[in-house]
């Protein structure tokens, strides 16, 4: 069991979402080739080198107590509060993975260069590459953590994050406190939120016994959650 | 003449059609767009409240009502509301002198621990081009920042966004608080995992379920 942060970087041509999968993220793949939208996709995903900045990593952690009825997660003198929803996805688990990872401050500053110019449309879908690209990233990360414990014969769940599948926000400072010194870079204000601002947190259970639990977007009220968006896109 | 130039620029903001340069949509291609059309209408003696009122609203009600029907997305109501920008430029002139009366002042921020704002810009945009002055506080906006903002416009209408079911719950003491310094000042939230149920019960004056609902919920206000 890796005690300290296993770190990953990526380029962002490892990374990249495809034009297709930014356009079905958009629900807009019936767009025109010439559309202004879809010729900024297209040029910007093979304009765009980002060789640094893209990195993320975990932390894997045995589970001292689960209490799904209390939503709170024991772990190493430390508590989390994940909630009832999130602890149910991996009730089975003995371990947890506590991970981080980031696209990087370039999406965010770029973005926002493209806002002050008037090109908002612009701004949003460079905005929507780091925000696919950082899930891309962590992907593979998830994967590789997958084929880890699959050798040892265990199973991984999904991933989740605070603000997502009603795990409080404010959770952040905690996961941040148990994740501890790290190689991403990645901080928090006093409000939770992550800088640099296209990166994720959170959790995903290893277990023998673990069952995969689907994410819970059915009885969600959030239609734009981006792990909705993402699972609407896969099922295409 | 003056209908002619009002239609061109209304078509020219539904379809996103910014400036001459702009090669799309390609039925438009080599036509001047929102920006020259403008400039063209007012040197030929059309107003600017006549500009926004019969073109730039007529055409972002269009575009508001495709989105609210799934019939267009994101990428095409901004560029639609860049083309409208585009129109706005020619128009910030007599908004500044008086000549043109905006109906009112929005206040519009995305609520403290959230850090979305593609709902928040769009509705702004929507807002601005339905006839508001706009002041965008950004996001993970604290409630100082709110109160700070109503102080210096106290006659402002005020908008708070969320996307996410944690940070929702944010939105009532930011209420609470506007409510108890300036309880005239009426209060819309938006966003994705809002109810009109939820905007109730946290004492929200209105909610929008969409951009279309919410400028009309505005309309309401000052009609």
């Amino acid at each position: 069991m890796p005690d300290n942060f296993q770190s990953f970087q990526f380029t962002f041509p490892e990374v990249a979402p495809t034009i297709s999968e930014v356009l079905d993220f958009l629900h807009s793949t019936d767009l025109e080739e010439e559309h202004p939208a879809v010729v900024f996709i297209r040029e910007t995903l093979g304009e765009l080198s980002f060789d640094t900045g893209i990195t993320g990593g975990y932390i894997v952690k045995e589970i001292v107590e689960l209490n799904v009825k209390s939503g709170i997660l024991s772990i190493d003198g430390n508590e989390l509060n994940p909630g009832r929803q999130v602890c149910g996805y991996i009730r089975e688990s003995t371990q947890a993975a506590f991970f981080l990872c980031t696209a990087g401050e370039d999406f965010t500053r770029l973005s926002n260069e493209l806002n002050e110019k008037g090109d908002i449309m612009e701004a949003y879908l460079l905005d929507t590459i780091g925000s696919l690209t950082v899930e891309n990233a962590i992907g593979l990360i998830h994967e590789n953590l997958r084929l880890t414990y699959h050798a040892q014969d265990l199973k991984i769940s999904n991933r989740y994050s605070p603000g997502y599948c009603n795990w409080p926000l404010s959770d952040q400072q905690a996961l941040f406190e148990l994740i501890g010194e790290n190689s991403t870079g990645i901080t928090l204000s006093d409000s939770s939120l992550m800088t640099p601002r296209k990166s994720v947190s959170g959790v995903i259970g290893i277990g023998k016994n673990l069952k995969h639990h689907e994410y819970g977007c059915k009885i969600c009220s959030n239609t734009t959650c981006i792990y909705r968006k993402l699972l609407s896109a896969e099922s295409v | 003449m003056n209908q002619n130039f009002l239609e061109k620029l209304s078509e020219c903001v539904e379809f996103g059609k910014i400036n001459l340069a702009s090669p799309y949509p390609p039925q438009m291609k080599g036509f001047p767009g929102a920006d020259e059309i403008t400039k063209e209408a007012l040197e030929a003696g059309v107003t600017p409240t006549e500009i926004l009122n019969e073109a730039l609203i007529t055409a972002m009600n269009k575009v508001g009502q495709k989105f609210s029907e799934n019939k267009i997305f994101v990428p095409q109501m901004l560029l639609s509301a860049k083309a409208m920008g585009a129109s706005m430029i020619h128009l910030k002139p007599f908004f500044a002198n008086g000549t043109v009366q905006r109906k009112g002042t929005f206040i519009l921020g995305t609520v403290y621990g959230d850090l979305h704002d593609i709902g928040k810009n769009l509705f702004g945009m929507m807002v601005e081009g339905a006839g508001w002055e706009v002041i965008d506080l950004g996001i993970d906006v604290k409630i100082e920042k709110f109160l700070e903002a109503i102080e210096q416009n106290p006659t402002a209408v005020v908008g708070i966004s969320a996307l996410l079911t944690t940070t929702m719950v944010n939105m009532k003491p930011v209420i609470d608080a506007i409510k108890s310094v300036s309880p005239d000042t009426k209060v819309i939230v938006g966003g994705a995992p809002l109810s009109v149920e939820f905007a109730q019960s946290i004492g929200a004056d209105g909610y929008g379920k969409n951009p279309q609902e919410g400028i009309m919920w505005l309309d309401k206000i000052v009609a």
